[in-house]
């Protein structure tokens, strides 16, 4: 058939002097759209008949349809969406970011001690397993420990929006959220210095590239944030036009942030937070990002399941991801059960537990950006909580659906038919 | 049930109870929050001052006082329950609020609290259930016996637009502005048990009579599913006044109840003659009238076959009761009121002001829970 329409292709070629040559690979932006609408349509189908979140089945057709499975989607073709992904993680980063209420905080210090807790527990306990259990050294077990503090902030807002969870469970899951991501992105700074220290003589990298990711991002962070609210002050509150403003700086802070080598999830979590704490008069409060905004988390979630290394997954690998994730889920459920909090019930307080054990985009990319420091060392040191985060990619968004469904905190109606999830 | 309300437990004449409904906001974007179940579970009541209880949707919640013989012990009993309240949300990232109705809220989204009482509620009413997300201020006022509160319903009728018109705050729904004083009364008269006692009720016995009726036709299970403006309370020994909107203050709550408590002495004091039958031909009429212009009302008197202004009458009657303010100690509060009146403050007055000032309905809310949580003067909305 393919053979027969080639022929065809090349005799009307001499006569219809526009036809390209006959395309023998399908184009990749073409692949990808196939790839997204095999996502949404797997999404659906495993909403419907399995109960199971969308953001599940995005994941699995990248997983499916990516480099690793059937090669739909090649390396290079994968490449290619890098400023598409950076974009989707930096608008759900933003945010997080600006979920980040300090005034919460301050209200009720008691969910910042849980938070520290929370964290300080899960670095501790996964720095603690990847050194002794699994022989990695001080710097790569830092940074695994650092990578795997935070939760996924597309995992829990996506079905917080999906099923309009509304309560203190998904109030709490979604702060301490946000929370830790803060956490672990200063860890994550620091821990840049030990791999430098670890792998380099030169004493000068270890010192200026944490501090040049760390004042960097907060740099364009504070002038982006500074420049939102300034015109975002000029428009009328709620207006689509505040929207317009909110999006476009946000992809310059991507553009920036890259052009300056800085991550772009950490310029942009910053930028959210700068926005929330500098937004005295509530200018950009009430703007919500469009709902354009959740098709690029789909994106996202594509993206990354395509990008996870399922060649190189192994049974011990998959058996130490597996020992991490118990590891790193029950000093999680500690922090956050007798961390403090003490004003919601304890049942709720093991639902917020259950909420944050996500795990995902951001941890992947994370992975990325270390391991391409010292990619022979990095990659197979963070296999670890690569692979952690993979098999996350697919419990994590049940887990966390599972918390806010158990809490009744679900609008039951929009969690069974609607929403773009 | 039936025992229960043949029993009119007699209680103090012209003791005073308050319930307050109030608005659960969410502090990211002053939308109405679930938040009830959550709250009533981190909180401990204060029994010494009332309590706090579940509403019908989850993002109301309640504050009962006790049963109090002056003005001053319902003040302190709400400032104490406000305060009680205003810290606990604020540890949930909450706040609290009064009005009676949320600017923008969006209806379908609210959820019904758990428990029996509401659950049939929303089965037998539907989509009403959650539209009856909207707050009131009730209050009740002592009576000695049934046909004490039988009389007193009838003769109260004619104030309730004056009681609409003190009270309203309810301006904004669906994030419009309707043009009423109070809209929150057209979500109550969806029901349809409400409205007034009819006129044919004239003693407790007959009372009593026609709820049997209405058991036995089916159309009504309790006292509880009378959603009238002014009803009898037999359990408490109490007329409980319905038509309020929640106030955006505690003090314009407390004088509410001041006005309440000063009418019924004035009206026991008098005993002016009642013509329940002609009354009703006006009654819906006077009250449309509060509800869409508040104190810029015309009334209708059937008695004397003429139209008066609202105003001009709630100022008569607020001068006819002075004596009975001083007597229970209420000179101040009320006052205060006459005050409101002349300058036509109320919480719609305020809401449209700040909605004016703010431009956004979310930071009028925002504006509403930070005056709530704060101390307010007798002229306050």
């Amino acid at each position: 058939m393919l053979t027969w329409l080639r022929s065809l292709w090349e005799e009307q070629q001499e006569r219809l002097i526009f036809l390209p040559p006959f395309p023998d690979q399908a184009d990749p932006l073409a692949l990808f759209s196939l790839l997204l609408v095999s996502g949404l349509i797997i999404g659906e189908a495993l909403h419907c008949w399995l109960r199971l979140p969308r953001i599940v089945g995005y994941v699995l057709s990248g997983t499916l349809f990516g480099p690793s499975l059937f090669g739909w989607i090649t390396v290079e073709s994968l490449a290619l969406t890098r400023p598409l992904a950076d974009t989707s993680l930096g608008l759900l980063l933003l945010e997080i970011g600006r979920r980040l209420d300090l005034r919460w905080l301050r209200r009720n210090p008691a969910l910042l001690r849980t938070a520290a807790i929370e964290a300080l527990l899960s670095f501790t306990a996964v720095y603690a397993y990847s050194r002794l259990l699994i022989g990695l050294s001080p710097a790569w077990g830092g940074a695994a420990a650092a990578i795997t503090m935070a939760s996924a902030p597309a995992v829990v807002l996506l079905p917080a929006e999906e099923t309009r969870a509304q309560g203190q469970v998904a109030s709490r899951t979604i702060l301490y959220t946000s929370l830790n991501c803060a956490l672990s992105f200063v860890v994550f700074t620091v821990v840049l210095g030990l791999i430098h220290a670890e792998h380099s003589d030169d004493w000068l990298n270890a010192w200026v590239h944490p501090l040049w990711v760390s004042l960097g991002s907060l740099v364009v962070a504070i002038l982006t944030a500074g420049l939102c609210l300034l015109i975002g002050g000029l428009l009328p509150k709620k207006s689509l036009a505040q929207v317009f403003v909110l999006v476009a700086v946000a992809l310059l802070a991507v553009g920036i942030a890259r052009m300056i080598a800085v991550p772009v999830f950490l310029c942009l979590f910053l930028m959210g937070a700068a926005i929330a704490f500098f937004d005295r008069g509530k200018i950009l409060a009430y703007t919500e990002l469009p709902q354009g905004h959740w098709l690029l988390a789909i994106v996202l979630c594509v993206i990354t399941g395509a990008s996870l290394p399922w060649r190189d997954f192994t049974l011990i690998a998959g058996l130490q991801a597996i020992g991490l994730l118990v590891v790193r889920a029950a000093a999680k459920l500690a922090g956050v059960f007798y961390g403090g909090g003490a004003d919601l019930e304890r049942s709720k307080r093991l639902l917020v537990a259950l909420g944050i054990q996500p795990l995902s985009s951001t941890a992947v990319f994370m992975t990325m950006e270390l391991a391409a420091l010292y990619p022979e060392f990095g990659r197979p040191a963070l296999a670890l909580p690569l692979f952690a985060a993979a098999l996350m990619e697919f419990g994590g968004p049940v887990l966390c659906k599972l918390a806010f469904v158990k809490a009744g905190e679900t609008d039951e109606e929009r969690s069974r038919h609607g929403g773009i999830g | 049930m039936s025992e229960a309300i043949e029993t009119f437990a007699p209680s103090g004449i012209l003791t005073l109870g308050v319930e307050l409904e109030l608005q659960l906001i969410s502090n990211r974007d002053f939308d109405l929050t679930r938040a009830a179940s959550d709250l009533l579970a981190g909180l401990r009541n204060d029994t010494e001052h009332g309590e706090v209880k579940l509403e019908i949707t989850e993002s109301m919640i309640e504050i009962n006082t006790r049963p109090r013989s002056d003005i001053a012990g319902i003040r302190e009993d709400l400032a104490v329950l406000r305060d009680l309240l205003v810290h606990h949300c604020a540890q949930q990232n909450v706040s609290v609020s009064g009005g009676g109705s949320h600017p923008f809220h969006h209806w379908p989204e609210r959820r019904i609290c758990p428990g029996e009482r509401f659950e049939q509620l929303h089965a037998r009413y539907g989509y009403l259930a959650k539209q009856f997300t909207v707050f009131g201020q009730h209050i009740h006022v002592g009576c000695q016996s049934g046909d004490q509160a039988i009389w007193l319903i009838h003769a109260l009728q004619r104030y309730v637009p004056h009681f609409i018109a003190l009270s309203a705050s309810s301006p904004f729904q669906n994030g419009t502005d309707t043009t009423f004083e109070s809209s929150r009364l057209s979500a109550v008269s969806a029901f349809p048990l409400s409205g007034q006692i009819p006129s044919s009720v004239m003693s407790w016995d007959v009372f009593l009579a026609y709820i049997e009726m209405l058991k036995d036709c089916g159309v009504a299970e309790s006292i509880k599913d009378l959603y009238w403006d002014i009803r009898p309370k037999p359990e408490y020994g109490t007329v409980e006044i319905r038509v309020c909107d929640t106030p955006l203050t505690i003090e314009r709550a407390v004088g509410l109840a001041a006005f309440a408590q000063c009418l019924t002495h004035y009206l026991l004091r008098v005993e002016p003659g009642i013509d329940p039958q002609l009354h009703e031909l006006v009654a819906r009429f006077n009250k449309f009238q509060a509800c869409r212009y508040g104190f810029d009302g015309v009334l209708a008197d059937p008695y004397l076959r003429t139209r008066v202004s609202l105003r001009d009458d709630l100022m008569l009657t607020l001068a006819a009761f002075e004596e009975d303010a001083d007597h229970l100690d209420c000179g101040v509060v009320i006052a205060g009121l006459k005050e409101a009146v002349r300058r036509g403050l109320n919480g719609t007055h305020w809401l449209r002001e700040e909605r004016r000032k703010l431009g956004g309905y979310n930071d009028v809310v925002h504006s509403a829970a930070t005056l709530f949580a704060g101390p307010s003067s007798p002229t306050s909305p």
